[in-house]
């Protein structure tokens, strides 16, 4: 479980579609699977439990604090 | 008389929120239901009439921002902009479980001056869940008619149609995004400049980065710093980020919920469906179900109309009369349509295993399973769909590309889909695959069924390997990514699944019919006549086979696949089967039926016996390989090569297609029949 607390300094390169699909900062967020190979993972987030999918590249815009 | 004027209205919202069911339910002429993002990939229209009031509903493809990021969110956000005049109002539509991120494009809308009618979908969904949703609230806070509906039982449609037909369509009153305070000044200057009526229309301009070049002038007045954070994409994050804040306001006042959620089915079924291990096997064992069904379950119904058909050709035979006519119907085109409509049981039940994993919210899972394993390939998960519904059809594949954000990556998707197997090829597969093919069990599989099951593998694997080398070739332009929702899971419509699957069966047929009708009697004319043979004729009439216009042209190219190890009549064949790959069979029972009069013999029968003048059989197993393995590779049809030139716009891209998909089925024709002969 985690905590989004903002974005990468080279957010302008970040896809528009993280932060539109509600990847805010002050999310609390979990990563429920992640395919083989490093693959695309599987996060739960916000209170509507909305899923998306996304690839480690795209998880590296974010900055997150881990929660217990 | 003045033409009365049809009402126009746009169904708006995210993917996945059951904007197609209430489209199919809305209206009387119906379209494809969806659960995976994109799968409405061109914007569709129906009809209905409500109180004497004929109503015209756009479905636009689903998006999640005015900004677009793809294809089919850029044909949005293009129809909801531009063709303002030409509508009433939007009816938009929200998810109860995903308010927050519908709420996002609802707003812009909203700012956009643009009247709306808000339905909110699928609450029962949200009342399992324990959460409440106080409408009246809803409804005060956002400004604006909201009608509660649950699509897939058709409640609340009635209500929608009601509202449309009194225009509860309400336009904001006041703009709800707050320029922020950096950027205030411009953009009032910008507003005025352009003639916007309000500021936030000022704002998406910029945002959009279209507009910088034509308002210099009014850049010149900024000092530097400014013109530096008026960076597009900067302009639309802080749009979104501000956005969001503003929706948790307002829900905060709507929703109220139990602390406690029941476990949802989609929870349950993804801790398999996305397992790393089990998650493959699934699909996998997915697929083999499908192909299973395709070729067994098919057997029965495939039995009777090949039954029906011969009963139909004998009878025709006996009751026409005597002459070339009578053979060209009975043994020509009654044939060759048959042998199409032999094959609607295994399209019909390829396309409706297709359908409910889409429904269901399935495919969604595929993307996420494919998407590190096709990566090396220069593909995107994405790519998963239309290389699997590729092996229906071609041309609906090449269209669901569209919502793959990297240009590199969808032109890969176009230029490799169609080297999967489509239903279109599986008739020709069918016929030289039982030429050449023996009786026999390998691990209680039939030899035949496994060599079919192989043609499949090879073309998916041949997609995937041509893709790896094309991808070297093809400059890439902007970032690959992969951030998809994963909607949840829906039970399929099943019976609306079968009428949808129904009517693309009867088009399959009645598309194939007409031009394996015309083609058979071109090709009739053809062997009919030939060059004159006494001075004072303009042609000779009935002259035999060989002595044809068609075997002068088939002789002709005989030169060019000889090397492939085809007589004359099989280049016929294949030439018209660029026209579309299932008319070869057309082709050679018409064919096969002018040559000798045996209508009681099938044609695969005469293909069998045919032989070369020096004995040797025309369909030897070399030959059959190396034919199979053109239809495997060679781009032969027309419509897709439509639809590729329309999705790539560049006639370079499709000439490419077809040179390197022909050249390809070209040569390993003509090795493997070097090879085998």
């Amino acid at each position: 479980m985690g905590k989004i607390l903002g974005y990468d300094n080279d957010h302008l390169k970040m896809p528009n579609k993280i932060i539109e699909m509600g990847l805010l900062p002050e999310t609390i967020f979990r990563i429920l699977y992640q395919a083989p190979f490093n693959g695309p993972m599987y996060v739960e987030f916000g209170v509507e439990k909305s899923r998306i999918a996304l690839r480690e590249e795209e998880g590296d815009y974010i900055i997150v604090e881990e929660l217990n | 008389m003045q033409a009365n004027k049809k009402k126009q209205i746009l169904l708006v919202g995210n993917p996945n929120v059951g904007k197609s069911t209430v489209f199919n339910t809305l209206c009387n002429k119906k379209q494809k239901t969806g659960n995976y993002a994109g799968v409405t990939v061109a914007s569709y229209s129906g009809n209905y009439t409500y109180k004497n009031e004929d109503v015209e509903v756009v479905d636009l493809p689903g998006s999640y921002s005015v900004y677009p990021s793809s294809e089919d969110e850029a044909i949005f956000s293009k129809y909801l902009i531009d063709e303002q005049k030409n509508y009433a109002g939007v009816v938009y539509i929200l998810e109860a479980l995903s308010l927050k991120r519908g709420l996002l494009l609802f707003q812009q809308i909203q700012d956009l001056g643009i009247p709306m009618i808000l339905i909110v979908n699928q609450i029962d969904q949200a009342e399992r869940r324990g959460i409440n949703i106080d409408i009246q609230q809803f409804s005060k806070a956002l400004g604006i008619t909201i009608i509660q509906t649950n699509a897939k039982e058709q409640i609340g449609i009635d209500e929608v149609r009601e509202a449309v037909y009194n225009n509860q369509f309400i336009k904001a009153d006041k703009v709800s995004f707050e320029t922020p305070n950096e950027h205030r000044d411009f953009i009032r200057k910008l507003a005025s400049h352009k003639g916007f009526d309000n500021e936030y229309k000022a704002w998406m301009s910029l945002s959009l980065g279209t507009d910088l070049g034509r308002i210099e002038s009014v850049m010149d007045k900024l000092n530097e710093a400014d013109s530096k954070s008026l960076v597009p994409k900067r302009l639309q994050v802080q749009e979104t980020v501000r956005r969001y804040q503003n929706v948790d306001k307002i829900l905060d006042n709507v929703i109220s919920k139990k602390p406690q959620f029941k476990e949802l089915l989609t929870e349950k079924l993804d801790k398999v469906l996305v397992h790393k291990f089990w998650g493959y096997v699934v699909f996998l064992a997915i697929l083999l179900v499908i192909f299973q069904s395709v070729f067994f379950l098919a057997e029965y119904p495939m039995t009777w109309i090949e039954e029906t058909f011969s009963w139909l050709a004998a009878f025709t035979g006996e009751h026409l009369p005597e002459g070339p006519v009578n053979s060209l119907i009975s043994n020509g085109i009654i044939p060759g349509i048959g042998g199409i409509v032999v094959f609607a049981p295994q399209i019909g039940i390829l396309l409706y295993f297709l359908y409910l994993l889409e429904d269901s919210g399935y495919m969604a899972r595929v993307v996420f399973l494919m998407d590190r394993l096709l990566r090396p390939f220069g593909l995107n998960g994405k790519s998963i769909v239309p290389l699997v519904s590729g092996t229906a059809c071609a041309i609906p594949a090449v269209i669901s590309t569209r919502n793959i954000e990297n240009v590199k990556e969808r032109l890969l998707t176009i230029l490799v889909t169609p080297f999967m197997t489509c239903s279109a090829r599986l008739p020709v597969y069918s016929i030289i695959i039982g030429l050449i093919i023996s009786e026999g069990t390998f691990l209680g599989i039939k030899y035949k069924a496994l060599v079919l099951m192989g043609m499949y593998l090879l073309g998916f694997l041949v997609a995937l390997f041509s893709a790896a080398i094309l991808k070297g070739f093809i400059k890439n332009k902007g970032k690959t990514y992969l951030v998809m929702d994963l909607p949840t899971y829906k039970k399929p419509l099943f019976g609306y699944d079968l009428k949808m699957v129904l009517g693309k069966v009867w088009d399959f047929i009645t598309g194939a019919g007409k031009i394996i009708f015309i083609v058979s009697i071109i090709i009739w004319f053809l062997s009919y006549f030939g060059p004159k043979q006494q001075p004072n004729e303009l042609v000779a009439t009935n002259v035999e086979l060989d002595h044809s216009y068609l075997a002068k042209m088939g002789k002709g190219i005989e030169p060019v696949i000889a090397p492939l190890g085809y007589d004359w009549k099989m280049g016929v064949g294949i030439l018209t089967s660029f026209v579309a790959r299932e008319v070869f069979v057309g082709t050679m029972s018409t064919l096969y039926s002018l040559e000798d009069d045996a209508p009681e013999v099938k044609v695969i029968d005469k293909m069998r016996r045919d032989v070369k003048p020096n004995g040797e059989k025309v369909f030897s197993f070399a030959t059959g390989v190396s034919v199979l393995l053109f239809y495997a590779f060679a781009m032969q049809c027309v419509s897709t090569l439509a639809v590729v030139y329309r999705e790539t716009k560049s006639w370079k891209w499709t000439g490419f297609q077809v040179a390197m998909m022909t050249g390809l089925a070209y040569f390993v024709s003509m090795i493997a029949y070097q090879i085998l002969k």
